[in-house]
């Protein structure tokens, strides 16, 4: 039997709630079905858990990060510090408000944004840093946070696959001057559509980006433009199927923990074998993905597909690497741990809809690998 | 009675909606996914376009659009004055320059003569936007992109199933777009827009920067996010349940564009020669079939008739209260008053009535009369 990277059944029973919830928002007798008052009930219920200042819905995380960067003010001749390794909206972002990116190495074990590396990186055209939470690990938001305050730049953090992990006792996406989560389908807080919201400290900021979302309405005055906006707004079905699933959100994060506190510790020992977990604890960890770094990454892949288990080998090139991206990889800039782990990063399936036994099967065929020229036999559970 | 609603509508199309919507949930792509690439196909044999691009909204088509037809920062691009904001933010967003031209009175799209005043050695594009119920004058902006060398792309948003000698919006000059902004003839319940092209490369560009600048076919298929990333890119992916509502009504989009001239027929009869009434829609461009999407009347007393019809319980829209030069997003640009003076006075007298194909002839004769009443002396 074949584990597939992403569950083929995404919401489970709620499935029928989600065919029902769309003849309701169809016959709503509103008939308003963009940023209605479901819309505003999912954002003042994560304003309250969350406890930031604002939380506005719009199209995508990918375009909260665009409307972040234009309520900040950043645009031509300013530069924004991002990881040189992850998702292509971490620079396409900072290009769209028409600023430049300057890439920054990332720590060779976790993979997200080294400090050291953003800082060096800050110039005096550097307006924000954006460190990013990558598959299963958080970015150090206090190491950032106390460096964006030492240096006056603003700090964004690109949560958008962080929702629900904690660091040091504070909530992914609550760390920055503002942040992001996404709700596309695979996310951990994964819907039926895109969407995403942008998370804020400063209400200010929040008033601003609520406008943009909207094509620079005040939400008031219908058709007075006062900025150049967008058009990122969120739908009431995606809202109103959020809802409903709110409740169970974190039995559904509990279980992706536990999937992964299992693998951590299987796969401990199989450093010395070229086959590197990420580190143990809760603690700063997310659910998005679990990704292990792999010597022999794509004979691992290949081992795992001839086992039925699907995995996934994200971001192949780092960002200064990608043809959209290399006219902003600086003269004289490395970032050999980015590109290591383009080379190395190979992720596994760690949904909640896994039953143990996939889990166990997983986490068994990964340890039967057998690396090119090491005899050790690796460890069994 | 709402100025929109498509609650009936719905309800008489729901064993289609179902059918699609549990096709979504079955296959587990929401996005980006299967559905979406089943409307794509339904909409190019619909408007006959060779390539339809399925996106996040009307808006994000237009900047994809000018993207990828090659628009560099600085180019300008002609557009009117008389318009949904987008028709100019977009070419902003593209990293373009908007230049305002004035409209003609009735068609209340692009004026020929004013666009060729506002021509530059720096102009690249024409983006005429078609309104209410026919198109632009496409022969002569085709005839003045030709002569001045300028690429001609349509903000079509409004205009499917308007054609222009048998040939769909959008695809008069390099390409178009759709918007599904749910009171559009062919609406869907959330935000949804398309690209519609003839030009394979700009299908293929578009293509690409609607998915975060992945060339190739992305359009599910997961492992495409491994494809090397060609272009700065957006996140403008359609959802597969607005597509499964679309689907559905799609089906009877021909029915409901007859039962929309049919009703705006009504309120013609209804409303001609009444005082007060200073303009009634009039199809001046006989190349342009007619789809009367939106409603629009030019009324004396404007804000007051509308206010007065809201008291009643009847919905209308002011398109539009202001025109682009003249917003505050656009005051850098430094239009003065009186600089498109066609669509300042449109700005002042336009009324939408409500339009949709669940309306009834009764719901017509309701509005006329409310109408009528007020200029008749109701209003003091």
């Amino acid at each position: 039997m074949t584990v597939p990277f992403f569950p083929p059944d995404q919401f489970g029973a709620d499935a029928e709630v989600l065919v029902d919830l769309v003849r309701q928002v169809g016959l709503d007798p509103e008939q308003r079905f963009i940023l209605g008052r479901r819309t505003r009930e999912l954002e003042d219920l994560l304003r309250a858990e969350l406890g930031v200042a604002d939380v506005v819905a719009c199209g995508s995380g990918t375009s909260g990060l665009i409307l972040i960067l234009r309520g900040l003010g950043i645009g031509p001749g300013d530069n924004v510090v991002v990881p040189a390794f992850g998702c292509a909206p971490l620079a396409a972002s900072v290009l769209a408000v028409g600023a430049s990116p300057v890439f920054a190495d990332v720590d060779p074990w976790t993979m997200v944004a080294d400090p050291v590396a953003v800082e060096s990186a800050i110039t005096v055209h550097t307006r924000a840093i954006m460190p990013a939470h990558i598959f299963s690990v958080m970015a150090d938001m206090p190491a950032f946070r106390a460096l964006a305050d030492r240096r006056g730049v603003r700090l964004i953090e690109d949560s958008a696959v962080g929702q629900g992990a904690v660091l040091a006792g504070r909530p992914a996406g609550t760390h920055g001057d503002a942040g992001v989560f996404s709700f596309v389908q695979v996310k951990s807080f994964g819907g039926p559509g895109e969407g995403g919201v942008v998370l804020t400290a400063d209400a200010d900021l929040g008033a601003v980006v609520r406008m943009l979302r909207n094509h620079g309405q005040d939400g008031v005055h219908r058709f007075t433009h006062h900025r150049i906006g967008y058009n990122s707004r969120f739908d009431e079905l995606l809202a109103a199927f959020q809802l409903h699933r709110y409740p169970t959100l974190p039995d559904r994060l509990a279980r992706r923990a536990e999937i992964a506190e299992y693998y951590t510790e299987r796969f401990a020992p199989l450093a010395e074998r070229g086959i590197v977990a990420p580190p143990a604890g809760r603690d700063g960890r997310c659910y998005y993905v679990y990704t292990l770094l792999a010597d022999e990454r794509d004979r691992l892949r290949d081992h795992l597909a001839d086992n039925g288990i699907s995995s996934h080998a994200y971001y192949p090139l780092a960002l200064p690497d990608q043809p959209a991206f290399r006219p902003f990889a600086g003269v004289g800039q490395s970032w050999p741990n980015a590109r290591s782990a383009s080379a190395r990063a190979l992720s596994i399936p760690v949904y909640p809809q896994l039953r143990d036994a996939d889990v166990t099967r997983i986490a068994d065929t990964i340890c039967a690998f057998t690396p090119t020229n090491r005899e050790k036999p690796c460890p069994v559970a | 009675m709402p100025f929109f609603s498509q609650a009936d509508t719905f309800t008489q199309l729901w064993p289609a909606i179902e059918h699609h919507v549990r096709d979504v949930v079955n296959r587990g792509k929401f996005s980006h996914g299967p559905k979406v690439a089943e409307l794509e196909t339904a909409l190019a044999a619909y408007t006959g376009a060779r390539h339809v691009i399925g996106v996040n909204s009307g808006t994000d088509a237009l900047v994809i659009l000018l993207r990828a037809a090659g628009l560099r920062s600085g180019d300008e691009v002609v557009v009117p004055a008389f318009s949904f904001v987008a028709s100019a933010s977009s070419v902003v967003l593209a990293g373009g320059r908007p230049v305002f031209a004035d409209i003609e009175p009735d068609s209340y799209a692009l004026a020929p003569d004013s666009v060729v005043a506002a021509i530059t050695p720096r102009t690249r594009f024409v983006l005429p936007a078609h309104l209410f119920c026919q198109l632009a004058d496409l022969d002569a902006l085709a005839e003045i992109a030709q002569r001045h060398r300028l690429v001609l792309l349509e903000d079509s948003a409004e205009a499917i199933g308007l054609r222009w000698r048998g040939r769909h919006a959008g695809l008069l000059g390099a390409g178009g777009v759709l918007s599904f902004f749910p009171t559009k003839t062919l609406g869907a319940i959330g935000d949804a827009g398309a690209v519609l092209t003839d030009d394979d490369r700009i299908a293929a560009v578009a293509d690409a920067l609607r998915h975060h600048g992945r060339p190739g076919r992305t359009l599910n298929n997961f492992p495409a996010i491994n494809t090397a990333t060609e272009y700065p890119g957006l996140n403008s992916k359609m959802d597969d349940l607005q597509a499964a509502v679309l689907l559905a009504k799609l089906g009877r989009l021909d029915q409901d564009i007859r039962r929309r001239n049919h009703l705006a027929d009504a309120y013609t009869e209804r409303l001609a020669g009444c005082p007060g009434v200073l303009r009634l829609p009039t199809m001046v461009h006989s190349a342009s079939s007619r789809v009367s999407y939106v409603y629009l009347i030019e009324v004396a007393e404007r804000d007051r008739l509308a206010g007065w019809l809201a008291e009643r319980g009847i919905g209308t829209e002011t398109y539009y209260p202001t025109p682009l030069h003249r917003q505050p997003c656009f005051a850098g640009l430094g239009y003065p008053a009186g600089a498109c003076p066609v669509a300042e006075a449109a700005c002042a007298h336009a009324l939408a009535l409500p339009l949709y194909p669940d309306l009834t002839i009764d719901q017509v004769e309701c509005v006329c009369a409310a109408i009528r009443e007020y200029y008749a002396g109701g209003r003091s």
